[in-house]
């Protein structure tokens, strides 16, 4: 069985997971614009833009000779819980031989879930099995916490590429030494150092601009595909917090008695939204009230084309724009994007953000 | 006093329910307003106020609900699709509904009238749904009770008519509510058509597709004329169904339809932008890629001009027509 999974993020975390299980695992490269071809060739026309990404990805990993993929499954009302299903179907009938391992929701199937942890737990006992989820949940912590700092500091960087340098060094160690707790903690500590020890020239408090990314889970995590939106913004010096990382995501489906997830802040959108529905809605709009009560400058909305949940929070944001008095700039991203597109869109939005500032204070 | 006036947009879930929701709200001593067909300006006043990139039901409804605003009704009926089935749910674009015409159509906010349908069978006419709502207006339980039992009566009527008569969604509220029969009669050629109602009934999106086809020689049928257990049975062999409640009828339709010797062609017909569609279409396209059937997708939207559907349409027929006489 060579495993294989979807890619999104620091890809490294859950080959870790795999390899602490005694797994073969097939590293799926990062999407590159061959990637998105081939999702976007074998996909529906209208299917959200992470499916056709994970799409091409799933075949660049087969190509290289995975025959199981891992993945999360759902159960709606957002397209992204039947992605498994129709990719799987998609695949046969391109000819691969592929097996799928869905985890669904635990509360909604927990044989089916307890029977997929047999699966993925090989030879190893329960207990091992426990110690290696969480040991790549605190690598998960630890990687998203390196990349906070990074991406805040970045903005400010005397030599560019310093940081983007070091985290890629971080990055690496972590893939090689990262085996128990102890070892991410250690890891942790050294990347806090070297990032500290990186130049930087902060502009005093009045001049910092800094910026919100909230939207949909992929194309807010993955830079691949969002065309480097954190790095871009970095380059025009805005400090940049995104709403959803790896860690956080993870310690969103986790149950209420393990992890308290940041239920105060979606709490705060009860009056754009009565209810969830489906996606990361009531999360976003939460976050662009957190996001001003926090003294940021602007907010950048991300979103794949034809996204159903995002084009309801898409609707609602020329209101609460006006109502926070802050500056929200969506970008729906897809197979058509472009970096140049991006960038522009991005610079005249900066600019924007930066008059707003200084009309403000007088 | 004249009666309180209340405006039923007549888009998406509208003629489905129509024959529910009509008589409910007449029963208690409201006058019912229908914006009727969808009309360009219509559909131009609903593009204007919603994002470029949604569907185009979605452009529609809120044409709909800003052609009422125009015509100055006190009440406008807006409610929250969230589920008719155990397990089932409805795009995230229902459930988000009131929310957005909330937020982007001003002075709405007073007029609307929202509560969420959460239940458990298609017949959403119950009193624990729509007791909150009778009591916006009256505060008579027992008027309230009735008004319901009277349109569930209409509803189970029309429901009578998709079913066992075989009317479709149109013709049935047509039976339902002018006593009108449905032009029937037997035509050598017999077309599944698989669409939602908000898009096959729409004047702009659907252009009348089934009077076309009957035009040509040919009766449609459509996925109202399966009842619930039918297409729970269709449904059988998924591990995991569709969430979307008339996506899965869709599904289960066409399942039908594919195995029913004496139907001779399907057509799709799917809107700009219909998420669930999309990953319906491609379920439909692997799951029946061996099957001899014509299949076809039409997708439409706000700027299909009605050429092109007729194009289609009668290639379509001709095709079925030449390989029905060869067989012959």
């Amino acid at each position: 069985m060579k495993l294989t999974f979807p890619y999104m993020g620091s890809t490294i975390i859950y080959q870790k997971l795999l390899q602490l299980l005694d797994h073969e695992v097939i590293m799926p490269p990062r999407p590159t614009q061959r990637t998105i071809n081939l999702g976007v060739k074998y996909s529906p026309e209208f299917a959200c833009f992470p499916y056709k990404v994970l799409l091409g990805s799933y075949i660049e990993s087969l190509e290289l000779g995975a025959d199981t993929i891992i993945t999360s499954g759902g159960h709606g009302p957002c397209r992204a819980g039947l992605y498994s299903e129709i990719h799987l179907k998609t695949l046969r009938n391109l000819g691969y031989h592929v097996d799928m391992i869905v985890f669904d929701d635990i509360y909604h199937y927990p044989k089916l879930f307890l029977e997929r942890l047999r699966m993925i737990k090989n030879h190893k006992s329960f207990l091992q099995l426990i110690r290696a989820i969480y040991t790549s949940y605190q690598l998960a912590h630890a990687i998203d916490s390196l990349q906070k700092f990074m991406e805040i500091k970045q903005a400010y960087e005397l030599e560019q590429g310093a940081f983007a340098k070091a985290f890629e060094i971080m990055r690496q160690k972590f893939a090689k030494a990262a085996n128990t707790v102890k070892d991410v903690q250690c890891l942790q500590r050294e990347g806090e150092m070297l990032f500290s020890s990186i130049p930087v020239h902060e502009p005093p408090e009045s001049q910092k601009v800094r910026i919100g990314i909230v939207g949909e889970i992929y194309v807010v995590i993955e830079s691949s595909i969002n065309t480097g939106i954190a790095a871009l913004l970095n380059k025009l010096g805005c400090e940049v917090t995104r709403s959803l990382y790896v860690s956080e995501w993870v310690d969103h489906a986790l149950p209420r008695f393990i992890k308290k997830s940041d239920t105060a802040i979606i709490k705060n959108s009860k009056k754009y939204m009565e209810m969830g529905i489906g996606g990361h809605e009531i999360h976003n709009i939460g976050h662009m009230i957190h996001y001003k009560e926090q003294g940021f400058d602007g907010i950048v909305h991300l979103m794949p084309f034809a996204c159903l949940p995002e084009l309801i929070t898409q609707s609602l944001i020329p209101k609460i724009s006006i109502d926070l008095d802050m500056p929200i700039l969506t970008l729906a991203i897809d197979e058509q994007s472009g970096a140049a597109n991006t960038l522009t869109r991005l610079e005249a939005f900066v600019d924007l953000v930066r008059n707003h500032k200084l009309q403000k204070a007088g | 006093m004249t009666a309180a006036r209340i405006g039923l947009p007549t888009a998406l879930m509208h003629s489905y329910y129509r024959s529910f929701w009509k008589p409910f709200f007449e029963e208690l001593g409201l006058e019912v307003i229908e914006t009727g067909p969808t009309t360009k300006a219509i559909l131009n006043k609903g593009i204007r106020y919603s994002v470029p990139e949604i569907c185009a039901p979605m452009k529609i409804y809120t044409g709909h609900v800003l052609e009422l605003l125009d015509q100055g009704v006190d009440w406008i009926y807006i409610p929250r699709f969230v589920s008719i089935r155990k397990g089932d749910v409805f795009c995230p674009k229902f459930l988000g509904l009131p929310d957005m015409l909330k937020h982007t159509i001003p002075d709405l906010t007073s007029k609307m009238v929202t509560h969420h349908l959460n239940v458990k069978h298609e017949n959403i006419a119950c009193m624990k749904e729509y007791l909150e709502i009778g009591k916006l207006f009256t505060s008579n339980y027992r008027k309230i009770k009735n008004a319901v039992q009277t349109g569930r009566k209409k509803w189970l009527e029309f429901r009578k008519y998709c079913v066992l008569e075989r009317y479709n969604c149109q013709t049935a509220n047509g039976k339902v509510f002018t006593g009108k029969p449905a032009l029937q009669s037997d035509l050598p050629i017999k077309i599944g058509v698989i669409g939602y109602v908000y898009n096959v009934y729409d004047d702009i999106l659907g252009m009348d597709i089934i009077s076309r086809l009957y035009k040509l020689g040919a009766n449609t049928v459509t996925f109202e004329m399966l009842e619930q257990g039918e297409i729970d049975r269709q449904l059988r062999g998924y591990k995991k169904r569709l969430f979307w409640a008339f996506s899965n009828k869709l599904l289960a339709s066409a399942h039908q339809f594919f195995r029913d010797a004496t139907i001779d062609g399907i057509i799709h017909v799917t809107a700009f932008g219909c998420g669930p569609d999309s990953f319906l279409g491609k379920i439909l396209e692997i799951n029946f890629s061996q099957s001899p059937k014509p299949f076809m997708t039409v997708r439409v939207d706000e700027h299909t001009g009605e050429s092109h559907l007729q194009t289609r349409v009668e290639a379509f027929i001709d095709m079925i027509a030449k390989s029905k006489n060869f067989k012959e």
